[in-house]
């Protein structure tokens, strides 16, 4: 992971996406297998009894991948001040994830450099979370 | 679905802007780890002793918000969320969690027909009365029987 510092940052860089494989298994262990959870996390049936078409994709474990996708990208400086994102289309586990992003804006405020991230997870070509993550960043001065 | 009316009613209305008691909660160091393994996060910041968890620890600590909102429709599914970092989590430390239901409404139409929204937040506070983070989560209530039939799912 190197560090990125806010000078080097422009609105519109990319960030080069990352692809993920939900299972069930990690479904079960994010949330930790003596906690409960939603049966849909670990049953393809339980799943498609909810119109999900199979085992659901946590939203939490997406918003998770997501946010380190991010503080990966702004380094070990780098500190993610807020996550916000929509779930758009539910997630089926087995299926492959795309994570991508793109700077949207950044500012300095309060002393502070910030830099706004939009966000997105791609299944099947459509996207399913769209977010955004502001992260404060280190300046070279 | 448009003569749909409201399942809403007053005593469900009654309940928003309502804020729980504190609930005392742990950051634990299994969570972080396991939550860690889970994604892959290889962030030496946040490696078994450093005394820091990583912010999508969240995830797990809780706090009395689950069953605030009360449940209209038979299922859930969470569908906005959004969480703010006053500073980073310390591994062990204990927090105070207050939440609150922000909002509840109906919805007509989108993929879920009839459906019901309900917003719920939390903020976590240190000992010292300090903010440390906050959640705002936006929950659909749907009937399965609702949900069209648009084949993507």
């Amino acid at each position: 992971m190197s560090q990125r510092y806010y000078e080097d940052v422009n609105v519109d860089d990319e960030i080069e996406p990352v692809e993920k494989l939900p299972t069930t298994d990690m479904a079960i262990d994010f949330f930790g297998r003596d906690n409960p959870t939603n049966p849909a996390f670990a049953d393809a049936e339980a799943g498609k009894r909810m119109g999900i078409g199979g085992a659901l994709v946590p939203g939490l474990l997406k918003l998770s991948w997501l946010c380190q996708y991010t503080s990966d990208w702004a380094g070990p400086e780098g500190k993610v001040r807020s996550v916000r994102a929509a779930y758009r289309r539910p997630d089926v586990a087995d299926r492959p994830l795309l994570l991508s992003g793109r700077v949207v804006e950044k500012r300095q405020e309060d002393g502070k450099n910030l830099v706004e991230v939009e966000v997105v997870t791609i299944a099947d070509g459509q996207p399913s979370v769209r977010g955004n993550i502001q992260v404060e960043l280190p300046g070279r001065s | 679905m448009a003569d749909q009316q409201s399942l809403i009613t007053d005593e469900h209305r009654a309940l928003v802007g309502k804020k729980s008691d504190p609930v005392r909660v742990t950051v634990k160091a299994e969570d972080a780890s396991r939550m860690r393994d889970v994604i892959g996060d290889s962030d030496a910041r946040y490696v078994d002793g450093t005394g820091i968890a990583p912010p999508y620890t969240l995830a797990a600590i809780g706090g009395g918000r689950a069953g605030m909102a009360p449940m209209i429709l038979p299922n859930a599914i969470l569908t906005q969320q959004e969480w703010r970092f006053s500073r980073p989590f310390k591994i062990g430390e204990e927090l105070d969690a207050v939440s609150q239901v922000i909002d509840i409404r109906d919805r007509l139409g989108g993929r879920y027909g009839y459906s019901i929204l309900a917003m719920t937040s939390t903020d976590y506070y240190d000992l010292a009365g300090e903010h440390v983070a906050a959640v705002l989560m936006t929950v659909t209530q749907f009937d399965p029987k609702g949900i069209q039939e648009r084949g993507d799912s």
